[in-house]
C-alpha cells in the first residue's frame, strides 16, 4: 500500500504556510479590488484609500484643542460587527470541525434574540439576575434549535443543510409573528418590541456606538469555544470525526452523538449572537431584523479555517472591510457593490486551497529546495 | 539472458539522479542504477527508501530535480506518463485499475481503440490483442469479463494492456502483494516468457523471496540512495535481509503451544478463550458476505486466517470488532457473547483490533501523534476526567509509548501522516496493545512496512500472545501467517474451507484459498478435526508439532 506509486505524499498542512496563504489571500483579493476599483472610479486611489482606512478613527492633533479623535461611530460600528460576527463565526466552526455544513445560525439567532428579549421584557430585577437569565434562556434556545438538525440527521439521515436552512425559515418566522403580534409595542410606529429596560441592557463602552461590554466577553467565548473543542472529552471526539469518521467508528466513537452535540453547541454560540443584536445593539428587536447574518458568520468561519482562536481576527477583518466599504461609498465616486465584490474575491481566493496562491508559498519552498540540492552537490 | 555489463545501451540507466519534493523531501539522492536490456531487475528497499519515486520518474509521473535519464542510450524528460509510454515503457500498477465489467480486450484498448469510422473495431481489438496475448505467453483470453477473472488473471491483463501500448521496459510495483503463492508462481513464469520475447523486466518489491526467485539481479536501495547492486543467484538466502536493511534482523523468537500431541498442554488449550459459533453475516445487497464461521482461539493462542483478500477476512474483523452485527451466530469471550453491541462494548470486554486499512482506520492522518494514541482510552480517566481531556497524561502516555516501541518522532504534536508505515503501525499497534486486551484481532498487521519494523510487529504479535490474550491474525501475507499462527484456517467465499495446524506446506494452502479445494463445513474450534493434507511430506509435518 504504501509501496504503490500512484500515491500521492498526503499533504500535512503545518500553521505557518495556512497563516501565509491566507494573508496571500486577502492580499491577492486586495490587489484584484484595486484594479476593479480603478476600472470604476475616476480617483481609484482615494477611493481605495477610502475603503482601506474609513473605518479606522480619525485622530488629528491641532494646537487649539490638542489630540481629537473623530469618526469614533464608524469605528464603533466595526466593533460592533466583529462582536456579532465572532459568535456566528464559532456558531458555524464548530459544527465544521465535526464536518458538519450546518447553516442553522440564522435561525438560532433569531430564536435566541427572542428568548433573551422574553426574559428582558418580562423579568423584573436588577441586571445580575435579569442578564444571567437573558443570557441562559438565549444559550439553552439555540442549543435546542441546533440540536433539532442534529436529531434529524441522526435518526432520519436528513441532509443538514436543507434541514437547517428550512429550520431557518421557520424560526424566522416564528420570530415575526411572535413580534408582531405578541411583543410589539403599541406606542411605536412600526413593528418593533418596547425598548428593553435598563437592568437588561449591556452597559455602553464608547460614546456615541452601541460597542457593550460584550466586548469584554468576546475574549471568554473564543477561549471557551477553543477549550471545548480542544480540550474536553466531546470537542475531540467532534474533531476526530470531522477528520476520520471510519477511524472514529473503528475505536468506537459515539459519532452521531458528537455530530448531533456539535450542531447544538454551535447553536448555543449563535445565541449569543442574538442576545448582542437585542441586548447590546438594538436595544429592541425589530420585526424586519435582516436574516442573512449567519452566511456571514459562515464567511468568517472559512475564513479562519475553522479554528476559533482565528475567528475574531477574520471577524475583525470581514468588518472591518464593510464599515470601509461603507465610507468608500459615502465619500467617492464607488459603490458599495465594488466592496462586495472584493469581499467574495477574498473568500475565492481562500477556498481555493489548491490555486494559484498556494502554489505560491510552495514555489518559495521548492526554490529553496533546489539550491540546498545544488549546495549538496557542489 | 544474464546481461550484467556490456557495452551494448542499457534498458534504463539513470545517472545521479535526485528528487527532491516540493515539500523539502529528498526522495532520491544521486541515485544512479543499470537495468541492462532483457533481464529481470528487482529494485529492493524497505519503506520510504526511495524506489517508488524512481519508479515515477521512469513512467513520467514525477520529474527528477537533478541528474539524467537514458533510455535506450538516449537522454529522456518525460513530462508526463504519455511521454514515457511512447518511449517503450509500462507499467503496472500495485491496485489494479481496470473496468470490471469489460472484457478483456475492451479493458486492453482502452483509451487507443482500433476504430471503424465512429464505432470500436470490437474484433480487430479481440485479434490484436489475442496477438500481444500469444506473442508474450500471458495466456488470457481477450473474451473474458475481467470481473469474473481471478487477481492473477487481472494482473495479467494489466501487464497486456502496457505490451499493447508497444511497452518493451515493464515496471512492476510490488506485483505479488495481491496474489497467493500459486499465482505469484504464474505471474513469475509470465515473466520469464517476457523476457526471453525480448522484453525488460523492472520489478520494485520489498519481499526477499521475489528478489530471489525471480531477478537476474538487484539494486538495493536505502534511504535515498542506491546501496549496492548484485547478482541474484550469489547472495546466499541467509543474507538477503542483511543487504536489503543494511543490518542483521533479529530473528523472529516463536514457540508453539503443543496442541494435540503431549498430554499436559493439551488440557491447558482444550479451553476455547474466544468461541465464535456459526457466525454469518448478510451484505447490504443480501449476498451473505460470512456464512457459518465456527472457529475457537485459545487463550495465549494465534489463529492465522489465510485466504485471498475478499474473501470475507473484512467482514469478520468487523464483525467481531464491532463495528457490524452478525446476522446469525455470535461470538463470546470467556463465555459471554460480544458482538452485535458496538464497538464501545466491545472493547469494554477487551477485545481490541488493528485494521486493514491504515490510514482509512487505523489512524486519523490528519490529527498528531498524541491524538492518535489517546483514541481508544481517551473518554476514561487518567486521559479524561469530567469531559476534560487531561493533556499532561495524554502526551505522557504517547510519550512512554513511543519510547517503548522506537517510534521515531520528531514531536508527539506531530500530524500522524509524517510517521513512516511502520513507525505508523507501531502507534496503532501500540495503542492497542496498551488497552490489555483479551483478544486481538490484528487485519494485516505488517502491510506496507518495512522489514524491520514487520519483524519488530510480529514480534510484539507473539509476545502479546505469550501473555495469554488470544490473537486473530488476519493476512494476506502467507510467510507471515505461517511464521507466527499456532492453528490456521483457510477463508474461501466466506466459508472456513479448511483447518490447518502450524507448520503446513504453503502451497497445500494455496490450494484451499483459490478453492480449488475445500470443505465448507470445516470448523476451526479446539476439537475440530485437522484438514488432511495430500502430500506424504507435509502429512508428517502435520503430526510433528515443534516445540
Amino acid at each position: 500500500m504504501s509501496a504503490a506509486i500512484l500515491d500521492t505524499p498526503l499533504a500535512t498542512p503545518r500553521a505557518a504556510p495556512v497563516r501565509l496563504h491566507t494573508a496571500f489571500a486577502v492580499i491577492a483579493a486586495l490587489a484584484v479590488g484595486f484594479a476593479i476599483t480603478a476600472l470604476v472610479s475616476d480617483a481609484p486611489v482615494r477611493a481605495f484609500l477610502a475603503l482601506i482606512t474609513g473605518a479606522l478613527p480619525d485622530i488629528r492633533w491641532s494646537d487649539a484643542q490638542g489630540f481629537e479623535v473623530r469618526r469614533l461611530v464608524r469605528f464603533g460600528s466595526v466593533v460592533e460587527d466583529a462582536i456579532t460576527l465572532t459568535f456566528l463565526g464559532l456558531a458555524i466552526a464548530i459544527p465544521f470541525r465535526a464536518r458538519q455544513f450546518s447553516l442553522g445560525a440564522d435561525g438560532q439567532m433569531f430564536l435566541a434574540a427572542l428568548a433573551s428579549a422574553g426574559v428582558s421584557l418580562y423579568m423584573p430585577g436588577p441586571w445580575f439576575v435579569v442578564l444571567p437569565l437573558a443570557f441562559t434562556a438565549a444559550i439553552a434556545t439555540g442549543f435546542v434549535w441546533g440540536l433539532v438538525p442534529g436529531l434529524l440527521k441522526a435518526r432520519y439521515s436528513a441532509n443538514e443543510i436543507v434541514t437547517t436552512l428550512m429550520l431557518n425559515v421557520i424560526a424566522i418566522q416564528f420570530y415575526r409573528l411572535l413580534i408582531s403580534e405578541h411583543l410589539r409595542d403599541p406606542n411605536a410606529g412600526f413593528l418593533v418590541t418596547p425598548v428593553f429596560p435598563s437592568a437588561a441592557l449591556l452597559p455602553g463602552l464608547m460614546p456615541h456606538t452601541n460597542v457593550s461590554a460584550m466586548l469584554f466577553v468576546v475574549p471568554f467565548v473564543v477561549a471557551a469555544g477553543w477549550a471545548f473543542l480542544m480540550r474536553t472529552t466531546l470537542g475531540y471526539e467532534i474533531r476526530t470525526v470531522g477528520q476520520a469518521a471510519p477511524f472514529a467508528r473503528q475505536v468506537g466513537m459515539p459519532v452521531t452523538r458528537a455530530v448531533v452535540l456539535s450542531m447544538a453547541v454551535g447553536g448555543a454560540f449563535a445565541a449569543l449572537a442574538g442576545v448582542h443584536i437585542g441586548n447590546a445593539l438594538l436595544k429592541r428587536l425589530p420585526v424586519d431584523l435582516s436574516p442573512g447574518l449567519g452566511f456571514e458568520g459562515l464567511v468568517v468561519a472559512l475564513l479562519a479555517r475553522n479554528d476559533p482562536k482565528a475567528v475574531p481576527l477574520a471577524a475583525f477583518l470581514y468588518a472591518y472591510l464593510r464599515t470601509g466599504a461603507q465610507a468608500m461609498e459615502r465619500t467617492t465616486d464607488v459603490s458599495r457593490e465594488v466592496v462586495l465584490v472584493i469581499q467574495a474575491f477574498i473568500i475565492l481566493f481562500v477556498v481555493s486551497q489548491r490555486l494559484l496562491p498556494a502554489g505560491w508559498p510552495r514555489a518559495l519552498l521548492r526554490r529553496r529546495g533546489n539550491t540546498a540540492l545544488k549546495l549538496e552537490q557542489a | 539472458m544474464h546481461t550484467s555489463a556490456t557495452n551494448e545501451a542499457a534498458a534504463i540507466e539513470m545517472r545521479a539522479v535526485s528528487k527532491r519534493y516540493a515539500n523539502g523531501t529528498l526522495a532520491n539522492d544521486g541515485v544512479s542504477l543499470r537495468i541492462a536490456r532483457g533481464e529481470i531487475h528487482a529494485i529492493v528497499g524497505e519503506n520510504g527508501a526511495g524506489k517508488s519515486t524512481v519508479m515515477k520518474m521512469l513512467y513520467g509521473l514525477e520529474q527528477p530535480s537533478a541528474g539524467e535519464i537514458f533510455v535506450n542510450g538516449v537522454p529522456v524528460h518525460f513530462a508526463d506518463p504519455r511521454e514515457a509510454i511512447a518511449a517503450g515503457i509500462g507499467l503496472v500498477p500495485q491496485h489494479l485499475e481496470l473496468v470490471g465489467s469489460f472484457t478483456v480486450a475492451e479493458n486492453v484498448v482502452l483509451g487507443c481503440e482500433p476504430m471503424r469510422g465512429l464505432l470500436v473495431d470490437r474484433r480487430r481489438a479481440e485479434t490484436e490483442v489475442a496477438a500481444v496475448s500469444q506473442r508474450f505467453g500471458l495466456g488470457v483470453d481477450p473474451r473474458a469479463v475481467v470481473r469474473e477473472l481471478s487477481v492473477g488473471e487481472q494482473q495479467r491483463v494489466e501487464i497486456l494492456k502496457t505490451l499493447y501500448r508497444g511497452a518493451r521496459i515493464v515496471l512492476l510495483d510490488e506485483p505479488s502483494a495481491v496474489l497467493t503463492p500459486h499465482e505469484t508462481g504464474a505471474l513469475f513464469m509470465a515473466l520469464r516468457r517476457l523476457v526471453s520475447a525480448g522484453c525488460t523486466v523492472v520489478l520494485i518489491t520489498h519481499k526477499l523471496s521475489e528478489v530471489r526467485d525471480v531477478s537476474d539481479r538487484f539494486t538495493v536501495m536505502r534511504a535515498g540512495k542506491v546501496t549496492g547492486e548484485w547478482v541474484s543467484l550469489s547472495v546466499r538466502d541467509a543474507d538477503f535481509a542483511e543487504v536489503i536493511t543494511g543490518r542483521p534482523v533479529p530473528s523472529l523468537r516463536v514457540t508453539r503451544r503443543v496442541r494435540q500431541v503431549f498430554g499436559q498442554e493439551i488440557e491447558q488449550n482444550k479451553v476455547p478463550l474466544v468461541a465464535v459459533r456459526r457466525l454469518a453475516l448478510q451484505g447490504h445487497d443480501g449476498r451473505a458476505q460470512l456464512e457459518a464461521l465456527s472457529f475457537d482461539i485459545a487463550a495465549g493462542e494465534i489463529l492465522g486466517v489465510a485466504g485471498v483478500e475478499g474473501n470475507g477476512q473484512a467482514p469478520l474483523a468487523e464483525v467481531l470488532g464491532g463495528l457490524r452485527g452478525p446476522s446469525e451466530g455470535s461470538a463470546t469471550l470467556d463465555g459471554e457473547v460480544f458482538t452485535g453491541r458496538g464497538v464501545r462494548a466491545v472493547r469494554a470486554r477487551r477485545v481490541a483490533s488493528i485494521p486493514a486499512d491504515r490510514l482509512h482506520d487505523g489512524v486519523a492522518a490528519g490529527m498528531t501523534i498524541t491524538e492518535n494514541v489517546i483514541a481508544v482510552d481517551y473518554h476514561r480517566p487518567p486521559l479524561s476526567r469530567r469531559g476534560w481531556l487531561d493533556v499532561r497524561a495524554a502526551r505522557e502516555a504517547t510519550r512512554r509509548l513511543l519510547a517503548d516501541y522506537g517510534v521515531v518522532a520528531r514531536s508527539a504534536d506531530e500530524p500522524i501522516a509524517s510517521l513512516s508505515g511502520g513507525n505508523m503501525q507501531k502507534v496503532v499497534l501500540a495503542r492497542e496493545v496498551a488497552s490489555r486486551p483479551r483478544l486481538l484481532i490484528a487485519s494485516q498487521p505488517t502491510r506496507g512496512v518495512d522489514v524491520a519494523a514487520a519483524q519488530f510487529l510480529r514480534q510484539r504479535l507473539v509476545d502479546l500472545r505469550d501473555s495469554g490474550a488470544a490473537v486473530l491474525l488476519i493476512s494476506s501475507d502467507l510467510d507471515e501467517i505461517l511464521a507466527l499462527s499456532d492453528r490456521i484456517a483457510v477463508m474461501y467465499r466466506g466459508r472456513i474451507v479448511a483447518h490447518f495446524p502450524a507448520d503446513t506446506d504453503a502451497g497445500e494452502l494455496g490450494l484451499y484459498m483459490t478453492g480449488l479445494r475445500g470443505d465448507a463445513a470445516t470448523a476451526a474450534t479446539l476439537d475440530a478435526p485437522l484438514t488432511q493434507v495430500s502430500t506424504q511430506a507435509s502429512e508428517q509435518a502435520g503430526k510433528k508439532e515443534m516445540v
